[in-house]
C-alpha cells in the first residue's frame, strides 16, 4: 500500500521530472582549487570568523565559531591558505562574510575526535558532536541539526522520519546517496534515534527510485526499529507536512512544527553527515549536488562547501548552450542566481541551467476560475481566492484565509493555465504579513 | 437660477445621475409617447409641488413635514390625473396605475425635502422645471430606444420596413432593465469623458 | 552572460487558456460536423456567422475600450460556436450575429472580460434571443439528411415544421434520439457526437466528470421517480449538450468539487421541475442560468478545510 497525501501535482512528467539525465550516474568527487565559504549558510546568526588572511588551515579546521543558540561552526572544506576574509553578495538578502581558501591540493585532515560505533557511542554526547560538526539540514533549509535533536520541554517524539522523497524536479543527489551509501544513512538514523531516545525510524522514499528502495531495504535488514516506507511519487511529497501526513497519517497543526505531531524529520544527506560526525569525527565539509540542464555532462557531484557555481558547472562539462537562467535547487522552489561566481553552500542540492528559450516566462492572463490550483494545493488552500484578495492588497483577508499555511511549493503556479504568478504573490504577501504584524 | 435649472437636466439628472424614480422609468418607457406623457405629468406635479412647498416652507412644522409634502403632491397628482383622463384618455389608459403612483415618485419627494423646503420660490421653481425636464428627456430617450427596438416605431411612426422583426424583449421588463442599464453606462461614460476634458 | 532572475516555479505546465479552449473546440467538432451533416449548409452558415460575429465583437470592444486584445485565447470562438449550436438551423443570419454580440459585449466584456462573467455568455444570449424573438427561435424542422436507417417521420406528421421530442414525447425512436434524426437545435440533436466530445475532454483533462454525470443523473433519477422513462428524457432536448458544454464552463460554476456537485444537483432538479410543470418545453437554459447565479453563494458555503486544522496536541 503506497502512502500519499491530498493534492499535489506531477511536474515535468513528460521529462521524467528532469531526472532522466542524472539518476543513473554515480557520484563524482569535485575538489576545487579555491573555495569561498560564507559564514551564514545556516538558519540562525552568522558565525564569527576565527581565522585571518595568511593563516594555514587543515581540512575540517574550524574557521568560524557559532554565535547564539542557533549557531553552528563553519569548517574549512579544503586544506591550504586563507587568502581573504571578505564580504560578498551571495543568495541571501544581505551580503555575507566569506572566508576564501586556496587549496594546497593535500586535503590534510585536522585532528578528529570520533565517538565510535553509533550503537555504542554515548547518547548524551551525540548532540554536541553534531553541533561541533557544523551539521545543518541538507534538504535545502539548513536548519541546525543539533537543535532538532533536542526535544523541548513538554513535547515528545515517537518517530524519526528520514526524507528520501526528493520530490523536486531535476534533483537526483539523495537518490544516488541512498543507492551508493545506504549504510552511512542508516548509521546516521540510528545515531539520531539513540540521541533522542526514539524507538521508531522510517526512511521514506518515493516509488520512482526502485533501486534506492531496494538498496535501503537490504541495508536496513536487522537494524533495530528501522523500516523503509514507500511513497507514491507526487510533488511535493518531500515537503515536511505532506511527508508526515503520508507516513504517520497525522497532520502538523496549523502554525505548528513537526514536533507537535510527535515526529522529527531529517534529510537522508543530513543523516549521512551525522554518521560521519559520530563514527569518524568528520565535520560537514561536502555534500552531493546534482548539476544538470544545458551542460555537457550532467553529473551528481560531491562538492566541497564554498565551491563556486562556475567550478561546479565546469566539472559538469561546462555550458552546452548559451544559458538563459540558472537556479539553485529544483525548478519548483529553486532560487535563480545572478552570476556563477557565488558559492555553493551546505544547503544547495542542485544547479540547473536553462537555455535561453526555456528561461522565457509567459505573460499572465486573467484568471478563468478553472479550479486547477485548488485541486493542486497540498495545504488545501484556495489559491484562486487568495489571488483575488492579493489583487485587492487585502493582507488581513489573506491571513484570515490561511496564506500563512502556504508552504510556497509552487504547485498552484505550475498548473495555472493563465500563467498567473500565484506562488510568487503569496511568498511576497507572507513576507509582508510577517513584517507588519509580528 | 439658470444654474439650478441646468443642474436638473445634466449634473443631477434624476434618472441617469440620481437614479431616482426608476419604477415609472421602467414601466412608462415602453414607447416614446408614453415616456413623454409620464414626463410631462410628473413635471407638472414637480413644478407645482415645489412652488407650493417653497411658499409654505416657513409655515410647515418640521415634525409633520413629510405628510404635509405628500398632501401637496397628491393634490397636484389628482389634478393631473383628472386632466389626463379628460383630455388624453388613450395615454391615461396606457400609463394606467403609474399616474397615481407619481405621488410616491422619489424624485418629487426628494426635491421637496432636499430643495424646495429650503429655498426661495424662484429657485424652487427652477429646480422643479429642471428636474422635470431632465426626467422627461430621460424618459423620452429610454422610451425611444425601447420603442425602436421593440416595435420598429418612434412616437408611433414606423421607421423600418415590414421586414423588421422587433426585439420583443425590449418592451418587456427585463429588456427595460438591460436597456436602462446600458444607457446609464453610456451617459455616465460620456459625462465622465466631458468632465475630464473640462478638467473638472 | 545575462541570467534571468525570477521567482520559482521556473518551469510550468504547458497547458494555457488557449490550449484549454482549443481542446473544447476539438471536443465540439463531432457535434458541429453532425449538425452540419444533418441540417445542411444553412446550419454551417449559422455557425460561421455566430463565431465570426463573436470574434469581431470581442476585438472591436477590447480595442475601443483600450483593453488588451485577447482574441487569441479562443474563448470568443468557443462562445460563438456554442451559441450557434444552440440555435435552430432555420435561424435567419442576423440572429446569431446579434446573439454573439450580446454574449460577448453584454454578458462578458461589460462585466470585466474573461473570467468575470457571472453567467454563461452563450446561454444568457440564447435566453435573451428566446425572449426577444420567440417565433424565430422555436421553429425546428426535421433534419435535411439522416444518420443511418431510420423511421423518423411519424405517421401523419407535417414534414415542414415538426415537434421536438420534448413536445411530442414518445414520438421518436430511441435510435433517432441517439443519432440526431430529430428536430432540435443544431448542436443538441446528435447525442453520440456530444458523448464523443465529452469523452475527449475527460481524456485530455479539460473537464472533470462530476458536473455532467451528476446533472444528467439527477434528471434521470427524478424522471424515474415521477414515473417517466429516464433514458428517453435524458436523450431528449438540450440536456446532454447543456450538461457537457455549458454547465461545465469554468467561470460560472463553483471552484471546489463539493460545490460543483451541489451545482450539478441543483441544475438537475431545476430541469426536472421545469419540464414537469410544462411551463416551457425546455428547461436546461434557465436551470443552468439560475445555478450560475447561485455559484458565488455556493462558493461561500463550501470554503476549504486547511491542512493542519487539528488541535495542537497537549
Amino acid at each position: 500500500m503506497k502512502l500519499s497525501f491530498k493534492g499535489g501535482i506531477h511536474p515535468l512528467k513528460e521529462l521524467h521530472e528532469g531526472k532522466g539525465k542524472t539518476s543513473a550516474l554515480p557520484i563524482k568527487d569535485l575538489v576545487p582549487e579555491r573555495v569561498c565559504i560564507p559564514v551564514d549558510m545556516h538558519i540562525g546568526a552568522p558565525s564569527e570568523p576565527c581565522v585571518k588572511k595568511g593563516d594555514q588551515v587543515k581540512l575540517g579546521q574550524v574557521i568560524a565559531t557559532p554565535v547564539g543558540g542557533f549557531g553552528i561552526p563553519v569548517h574549512a572544506s579544503v586544506s591550504g591558505e586563507v587568502t581573504a576574509v571578505v564580504t560578498r553578495q551571495m543568495l541571501g538578502k544581505k551580503p555575507s562574510t566569506c572566508i576564501e581558501i586556496a587549496s594546497d591540493g593535500q586535503d590534510e585532515w585536522v585532528a578528529l575526535g570520533p565517538l565510535g560505533d553509533v550503537e555504542k557511542a554515548p547518547a548524551d554526547k551525540i548532540v554536541q558532536q553534531v553541533k561541533d560538526a557544523g551539521i545543518c539540514g541538507l534538504g535545502g533549509a539548513c536548519f541546525p541539526a543539533h537543535i532538532k535533536l533536542m526535544i523541548p520541554e513538554g513535547k515528545s517524539v515517537d518517530t524519526v522520519i528520514l526524507n528520501g522523497a526528493e520530490c523536486e524536479t531535476f534533483l537526483t543527489a539523495d537518490h544516488r546517496l541512498m543507492l551508493e551509501e545506504p549504510q552511512r544513512i542508516l548509521k546516521g538514523l540510528r545515531a539520531i534515534m539513540r540521541a533522542m531516545q526514539v524507538a521508531a525510524g522510517v526512511v521514506a522514499i518515493e516509488d520512482n527510485k526502485p533501486d534506492a528502495i531496494k538498496a535501503m531495504k537490504e541495508a536496513a535488514q536487522g537494524m533495530e526499529g528501522v523500516r523503509v516506507a514507500i511513497l507514491k511519487t507526487k510533488y511535493p511529497q518531500g515537503g515536511e507536512k505532506q511527508l508526515i501526513d503520508a507516513v504517520t497519517k497525522r497532520q502538523v497543526p496549523s502554525g505548528g512544527l513537526p514536533i507537535d505531531a510527535h515526529v522529527v524529520v531529517f534529510n537522508v544527506g543530513t543523516a549521512a553527515a551525522i554518521a560521519d560526525a559520530v563514527t569518524e569525527g568528520k565535520p560537514l565539509i561536502s555534500r552531493i549536488t546534482t548539476v544538470t540542464g544545458a551542460v555537457n555532462s550532467p553529473s551528481n557531484l560531491r562538492i566541497r562547501v564554498g565551491t563556486s557555481f562556475q567550478d561546479a558547472i565546469d566539472a559538469a562539462g561546462g555550458f552546452s548552450e548559451e544559458p538563459g537562467k540558472i537556479f539553485a535547487g529544483g525548478s519548483m522552489t529553486g532560487l535563480a542566481i545572478p552570476n556563477t561566481a557565488i558559492s555553493l553552500t551546505k544547503a544547495n542540492n542542485g544547479v540547473v541551467v536553462l537555455n535561453q528559450k526555456e528561461a522565457v516566462k509567459k505573460e499572465p492572463s486573467p484568471c478563468i476560475r478553472c479550479g486547477r490550483c485548488v485541486e493542486a494545493c497540498p495545504s488545501l488552500l484556495n489559491p484562486q481566492y487568495l489571488n483575488v484578495l492579493n489583487d485587492r492588497a487585502d493582507l488581513a483577508g489573506m491571513k484570515k484565509h490561511n496564506v500563512m499555511d502556504c508552504t510556497v511549493c509552487g504547485s498552484c503556479s505550475y498548473v495555472c493555465p493563465a500563467k498567473i504568478e500565484l506562488c510568487a504573490n503569496f511568498k511576497e504577501a507572507k513576507e509582508k504579513i510577517t513584517a507588519r504584524r509580528v | 437660477m439658470r444654474g439650478v435649472f441646468v443642474n436638473g437636466i445634466i449634473n443631477e439628472n434624476p434618472i441617469f445621475r440620481l437614479v431616482l424614480g426608476v419604477c415609472p422609468v421602467l414601466a412608462a418607457t415602453t414607447s416614446a409617447t408614453n415616456g413623454l406623457g409620464m414626463g410631462l405629468a410628473a413635471s407638472f406635479v414637480l413644478l407645482g409641488s415645489n412652488i407650493v412647498i417653497s411658499l409654505l416652507r416657513n409655515l410647515i412644522p418640521d415634525k409633520v413635514r413629510i405628510p404635509a409634502f405628500i398632501v401637496v403632491i397628491s393634490t397636484f397628482v389628482t389634478i393631473v390625473q383628472l386632466l389626463m383622463q379628460a383630455f388624453v384618455p388613450a395615454l391615461y389608459e396606457a400609463l394606467g396605475l403609474f399616474i397615481p403612483l407619481i405621488v410616491v415618485n422619489c424624485i418629487i419627494l426628494a426635491r421637496a425635502e432636499a430643495f424646495a423646503s429650503k429655498n426661495s420660490l424662484f429657485l424652487a421653481a427652477s429646480d422643479g422645471l429642471g428636474m422635470g425636464m431632465g426626467f422627461t428627456l430621460g424618459l423620452i430617450l429610454i422610451g425611444s430606444v425601447r420603442e425602436l427596438l421593440g416595435n420598429g416605431t418612434i412616437f408611433g411612426t414606423a421607421l423600418f420596413g415590414a421586414s423588421f422583426e422587433p426585439m420583443l424583449l425590449a418592451v418587456m421588463a427585463p429588456g427595460g432593465f438591460i436597456i436602462f442599464g446600458l444607457l446609464l453606462g453610456i451617459v455616465n461614460a460620456i459625462s465622465n469623458k466631458l468632465s475630464t476634458r473640462k478638467g473638472v | 552572460m545575462k541570467l534571468r532572475l525570477s521567482t520559482g516555479p521556473h518551469l510550468v505546465n504547458r497547458e494555457s487558456t488557449q490550449t484549454l479552449m482549443l481542446d473544447v473546440l476539438i471536443a465540439l467538432v463531432p457535434t458541429t460536423a453532425a449538425g452540419i451533416y444533418l441540417f445542411g449548409t444553412k446550419a454551417a452558415w449559422v455557425l460561421a456567422v455566430a463565431v465570426i460575429s463573436a470574434v469581431v465583437c470581442e476585438y472591436l470592444f477590447q480595442k475601443l475600450a483600450r483593453r488588451p486584445v485577447r482574441v487569441m485565447d479562443l474563448s470568443a470562438v468557443v462562445t460563438g460556436l456554442i451559441l450557434g449550436l444552440n440555435l435552430p438551423a432555420e435561424a435567419p443570419l442576423w440572429l446569431p450575429a446579434i446573439g454573439s454580440a450580446i454574449a460577448i459585449i453584454l454578458v462578458k466584456e461589460l462585466f470585466g472580460g474573461i473570467g468575470h462573467n457571472f453567467m454563461n455568455p452563450a446561454l444568457l444570449a440564447r435566453g435573451i434571443l428566446l425572449a426577444s424573438w420567440p417565433a424565430r427561435m422555436s421553429v425546428y424542422h426535421l433534419p435535411a439528411r439522416v444518420l443511418g436507417v431510420t423511421e423518423v417521420v411519424p405517421a401523419g406528421a407535417d414534414v415542414i415544421s415538426a415537434a421536438t421530442p420534448l413536445i411530442r414525447p414518445g414520438g421518436y425512436q430511441m435510435y433517432d434520439l441517439l443519432m440526431g434524426n430529430i428536430p432540435g437545435t443544431i448542436g443538441e440533436v446528435c447525442k453520440i457526437a456530444i458523448l464523443i466530445g465529452f469523452l475527449y475532454m475527460l481524456f485530455v483533462g479539460t473537464i472533470r466528470w462530476h458536473i455532467p454525470v451528476i446533472f444528467v443523473g439527477t434528471v434521470a433519477l427524478m424522471t424515474w421517480v415521477m414515473g417517466g422513462d429516464p433514458l428517453r428524457s435524458v436523450l431528449s432536448g438540450g440536456l446532454l449538450f447543456g450538461a457537457v458544454f455549458m454547465a461545465t464552463d469554468y467561470v460560472t460554476n463553483p471552484m471546489l468539487k463539493v460545490g460543483q456537485v451541489i451545482f450539478a444537483i441543483g441544475c438537475g432538479v431545476l430541469v426536472s421541475v421545469i419540464r414537469m410543470t410544462k411551463a416551457f418545453p425546455e428547461g436546461v437554459t434557465y436551470a443552468i442560468l439560475l445555478m450560475n447565479i447561485l455559484t458565488p453563494l455556493i462558493d461561500r458555503w463550501t470554503s476549504r478545510r486547511v491542512y493542519g486544522m487539528v488541535k495542537k496536541h497537549a
